[in-house]
């Protein structure tokens, strides 16, 4: 070989292997210049261009359209199946039931739910309205629609359960063969709950209910399915590429290798996008049988029926305290359901009851029940709205009850530790205090109570605050991820992280820490990420532990870029790696800051090409828990003669641990917030539950969101920062989900401070405040 | 998924007529409302007729001393308009409540007052009394959104926002149909479940809704609408009312009421009326006009709350109208 190709194809007198050195875990930021600054999104442009290609957005030559014909009923079992003329159709290539070998493999539905259930992809026995029938693939959409029209099913129609309430009577219809229980109904308790009532100077009791909530994210779900041989790719509308890598490598019996899944953009999950749906599986086998790409998105009624939602909660709380405010037992029980599968319908539930205040006695009982409709999937902090809505109303009537101030109240119970842990271990911050006064302070909530104490409150038009607390059970995030950063000769760097950005901002905060560590400017930041077959293992993008997860990781991975590059630099230099400070891109001695050299122009780095740095998550602290806590204020106008309530003003403060991005942090908080009153307001899905079981309000009309004009105009996020130097070496909390659980009951606590009717039912639209008003007319 | 159909989009009122004589032909003009329907498959269509490029039917003019509206004038320009904001107030108040602002764009007015009922039975997958079926599924249903007020066999409510306000300002629905023109009060333009529970108007399936009349604007008048809805936009109302009256100084001389959200048509509250004409309106003849409005309600189960609500809004807008000096006095 000549010697010019030698100097193409080889770098020479390359001394140093890119092994890197197992690291101690870097210090705490003290100041920092990137983060936590408000940055625009680093894909702003591609995502309000267009150009941003979701799943759903994916064409691919010769690609064929997926539908599901859907059970009607919601509890049925197929007699017979005529496919005989659908089969004809025109444009038809496959269509399936699960009659053909290979076309009805084993489903899952359960999700974090410990109760295995398996059924089948398509089971003749339909337990709720929406489940998977058959499945076309066609040339276009409307020749798969057609052809599902063409589909003869002989249903037999059988008796159904619509209510968690009577699932459990005598003689309800049966969901599965068993009965209508999902697994025992769980107990907790700690101390001695009828000593801690005797101790009590006031006893509140109330019952709360909070309906079915659906995730409805703007993308649909759906994937598109492509085999190349025998490897499988899809693209999913997806939290977690990983997660539905194994998720269908399962239900296909398909070694990982064979499948790689991308999840570049996704128009939001909540929650309902962690697994692969039925639909991914069905795609790939239509893919299969076809051997051409198959893109299945469901319709929006589809995602309604089968994708999952928030459980309802039908709850009972009763609370005593002490004149002082000293909490002394709680005593909570509520049922849920899951739907018709094992899908954790009472999860969670009771966990701010047990963890949120310092409560020595305290007793829960969640008892989970199947019904006919679809599975639930987590959603959104699971469980936590849910609870906060009993508790925090309680918490307020407790007030109430003892003359207190609803947030002395609860300073005179925050705990340092964690209860209802085993060893109460401490939270390694808790910003809970902080987040009440300063919150307190900012809203302005002792002028505002004194002034509207002091106001003749006699129009129909009435004002009231409220306010309410949370914590989030999870948030800390945790090994394992592993990151790779590559520093090229230029400067310019590239990320490859496996985790999916799903709207949270999750690529624009890591960019802000490799420019943190590196000096490199976020738009020379080159961020590879969420697919299975070029980025490293992640979990998936849920918990509100993205962040927490994967913020350290990349840190230890940007740091080992430096380290190596320090090195380099040093062994030209002719001077200690340790006497080197990099800034702007340059490198210079601390000693003489005229002696420098610019990344660029560094010998060492352009012979070998790239720097490549490795970043693991280390493990989280022993003995710790991670959480993160909230306080939010609002001020209502409620109108008594129509029900009608407007939210004024709202305020969140919220100890989510170190601000990453200010920008993408004040989003996720009104996000929440809005989340938050839709539960509070106007979201229910609505089950005719006495003709016929199936879902009535399946479409954005009638399941309703709240619009801009329900929320109010001003929002305030006030973060609060507790310099968490334990939790992780950013100092990150989750931040995502926390931020709905106080929402609601802060809400209906302002609506009580305006009108005295307590509303322990949500959503609270005019449908239920006039109904509410007119009872309390007749009573007195 | 839409099943197939034919469209054709005709250049005037005579051919669109001509297609709509066609078995299973329906109307379109801003489609809000067809489009939904078609999804739904609460009705099929064979040939969809699209008015929307009839340009004569756009527009609001003056004419017969009052003001003509073009069937295909959008329900924006309606809201926007400033000589309906001051002289018909009812109608521009009514237009800038209805749905969102992006269907508002969309929609028409002729089809505002042509839209299909807003029932979750009707529209979904349910056999029911309206599409040929045995059964209201409303009764003992999920009836939090029908009716209390004229529910017969059929419990929907009249989803439109700007019909009771055209209604109580006496405006009139100028018809083309294959024999020639006529025209509709407002009042008399709906049909309710009582008289025939299978269609909404008193159009037949080849008549279309030209042009909406409105009366010259009369010395003293004032009107209003109030809507109160589940969320703040894009939503139908749970109860509203539409006031038209004359007042002389501050006795109400005349006086035209009608709620919507409550009846399966644009309903008169007819005793409302008689109530306060001839009076001056103070909080006590609000409150009781307020009861006289449900002295009629018959709620279901779950819609009682409506007697509530509708009591308490035609009390807040009679105190509110008597609040306000008329504009076009």
């Amino acid at each position: 070989m000549k010697k010019e190709n030698e100097e193409l194809y080889y770098a020479q007198g390359l001394a140093v292997p890119e092994t890197p050195k197992p690291g101690e875990n870097p210090k705490p930021w003290d100041k920092t210049h990137v983060v936590g600054k408000a940055m625009p999104r680093v894909d702003a442009y591609e995502r309000v261009s267009g150009s941003a290609v979701y799943p759903s957005d994916l064409l691919l030559p010769n690609m064929l359209y997926g539908a599901i014909l859907r059970c009607p009923h919601p509890h049925a079992k197929i007699k017979g199946m005529d496919i005989s003329r659908a089969k004809k159709m025109p444009g038809v290539h496959a269509l399936i039931n699960g009659s053909a070998p290979g076309t009805n493999p084993k489903w899952v539905y359960a999700s974090f739910s410990r109760i295995e259930f398996p059924t089948s992809l398509f089971d003749s026995h339909c337990r709720f309205e929406g489940e998977a029938v058959a499945a076309v693939a066609a040339e276009t959409p409307y020749q798969a629609w057609d052809a599902l029209r063409a589909i003869k099913v002989d249903y037999e129609i059988l008796p159904f359960v619509a209510d968690a309430r009577k699932a459990l009577e005598p003689g309800a219809p049966k969901v599965h063969e068993k009965g209508n229980q999902a697994g025992e109904t769980q107990r907790y308790e700690r101390g001695d709950v009828k000593k801690g009532f005797e101790e009590a100077e006031a006893t509140v009791e109330m019952a709360f209910n909070t309906p079915a909530e659906l995730h409805t994210p703007m993308e649909l779900h759906g994937c598109v399915a492509n085999w190349e041989g025998d490897s499988l790719t899809v693209w999913e509308s997806t939290q977690g590429v990983y997660a539905i890598q194994s998720g269908v490598a399962q239900a296909l019996g398909l070694p990982l290798s064979k499948v790689r899944v991308v999840g570049h953009y996704m128009g939001g999950g909540f929650g309902s996008k962690l697994r692969a749906g039925k639909y991914t599986i069905i795609a790939a086998i239509l893919a299969r049988l076809t051997a051409r790409p198959v893109k299945l998105v469901l319709t929006r009624e589809e995602t309604f029926l089968t994708t999952g939602n928030r459980p309802p909660s039908y709850m009972r709380l009763k609370a005593g305290v002490k004149k002082d405010g000293t909490l002394t037992a709680l005593d909570f029980s509520c049922t849920g359901t899951g739907g018709a599968y094992p899908a954790s319908g009472t999860a969670l539930v009771d966990w701010v009851v047990r963890d949120l205040y310092t409560c020595p006695n305290v007793r829960t009982e969640a008892t989970d029940v199947y019904i006919n409709a679809g599975p639930a999937r987590p959603m959104r902090a699971p469980g936590h709205p849910q609870g906060a809505w009993a508790l925090e109303q309680m918490m307020d009537a407790l007030a109430e009850a003892v003359g207190m101030d609803p947030v002395e109240l609860r300073l005179k119970n925050i705990p340092s530790y964690s209860q209802a842990r085993p060893g109460n271990p401490a939270y390694t911050s808790t910003g809970l205090r902080e987040c009440l006064v300063e919150g307190a302070k900012a809203f302005g909530w002792k002028e505002a109570r004194e002034k509207l104490a002091r106001e003749d409150q006699k129009s129909h038009i009435r004002r009231g605050v409220g306010m309410a607390a949370g914590l989030w059970v999870a948030g800390g995030g945790g090994p394992p991820s592993s990151i790779v950063i590559k520093l090229f000769s230029d400067g310019s760097v590239n990320l490859n992280m496996g985790a999916s950005d799903i709207g949270t901002g999750t690529k624009t905060v890591m960019a802000m820490v490799i420019s943190e560590e590196l000096g490199v400017k976020p738009e020379m930041i080159q961020i590879e990420h969420a697919d299975t077959g070029t980025t490293q293992y992640a979990t998936p993008s849920g918990g509100s532990k993205t962040i927490p997860t994967e913020s350290p990781a990349v840190r230890a991975a940007a740091i080992d870029v430096r380290r190596q590059l320090l090195e380099v630099a040093a062994a030209e230099m002719k001077v200690d790696p340790s006497s080197l400070v990099l800034a702007g891109g340059e490198l210079h001695l601390k000693q003489d800051p005229s002696r420098k050299v610019k990344i660029g122009e560094i010998q060492g780095l352009k012979k070998r090409g790239v720097i490549v740095g490795l970043g693991y998550r280390g493990p989280n602290p022993d003995n710790r828990v991670v959480n993160p806590f909230a306080a939010q204020f609002c001020e209502v106008e409620v109108d008594m003669r129509t029900g009608e309530v407007r939210i004024l003003h709202f305020l969140g403060a919220h100890d989510s641990g170190r601000v990453m991005n200010r920008l993408t942090y004040d989003n996720q908080v009104f996000g929440g917030i809005t989340m938050g009153i839709g539960l509070a307001m106007t979201e229910e899905r609505i089950l005719d539950q006495n003709n016929t079981g199936k879902m009535v309000n399946r479409n954005w009309h009638d399941y309703k969101l709240p619009t801009a004009l329900d929320v109010p105009p001003g929002m305030t996020s006030l973060p609060i920062e507790p310099h968490d130097t334990e939790a992780n070496t950013t100092g990150a909390k989750g931040l995502g989900e926390p931020v709905t659980i106080p929402t609601a009951p802060a809400v209906a606590n302002a609506v009580y401070h305006a009108t005295g009717v307590r509303i322990i039912d949500s959503p609270m639209s005019p449908v239920r405040l006039c109904g509410r008003f007119s009872e309390q007319r007749k009573e007195a | 998924m839409l099943k197939k159909f034919a469209y054709v989009r005709p250049g005037s009122v005579k051919e669109a007529l001509d297609h709509l004589s066609s078995e299973g032909a329906r109307v379109h003009a801003g489609g809000t409302d067809l489009l939904g329907c078609l999804r739904e498959q609460t009705f099929e269509a064979k040939t969809v007729v699209s008015i929307s490029g009839i340009e004569s039917l756009r527009g609001i003019r003056k004419g017969g001393g009052g003001l003509r509206i073009g069937a295909l004038t959008t329900i924006a320009e309606v809201a926007e308009n400033t000589e309906l904001q001051m002289n018909y107030t009812a109608l521009a108040r009514a237009a800038s409540e209805v749905a969102s602002p992006q269907l508002r764009n969309q929609g028409t007015i002729g089809g505002n007052i042509c839209q299909k009922p807003r029932c979750w039975y009707y529209r979904g997958e349910f056999h029911c009394l309206r599409k040929g079926g045995e059964q209201c599924f409303a009764v003992g249903g999920e009836n939090a959104f029908h009716c209390i007020l004229g529910g017969e066999n059929c419990f929907i409510v009249h989803p439109s926002d700007t019909a009771p306000a055209l209604a109580a300002l006496g405006a009139k629905a100028h018809i083309a149909g294959p024999g020639g023109k006529r025209s509709v009060l407002l009042e008399s333009f709906f049909v309710s479940p009582a008289q025939d529970y299978t269609r909404e108007t008193v159009l037949s399936s080849n008549e279309i809704v030209t042009e909406i009349e409105l009366p010259p604007h009369e010395e003293g008048l004032r009107s209003s609408y109030r809507k109160v809805r589940a969320r703040r936009s894009w939503d139908f109302a749970l109860a509203g009312v539409a006031l038209a009256m004359v007042f002389e100084g501050d006795m109400v001389k005349k006086a035209r009421v009608y709620l919507s959200g409550v009846a399966p048509v644009p309903w008169r509250a007819k005793e409302v009326e008689d109530l306060i004409t001839g009076k001056k309106i103070d909080a006590d003849l609000a409150a009781k006009a307020g009861s006289a409005a449900v002295q009629k309600a018959a709620p279901l189960e779950q819609n009682a709350y409506k007697v509530f609500l509708t009591r308490g809004a035609v009390e807040e807008e009679l105190q509110a109208i008597a609040r306000t000096q008329g504009k076009g006095s």
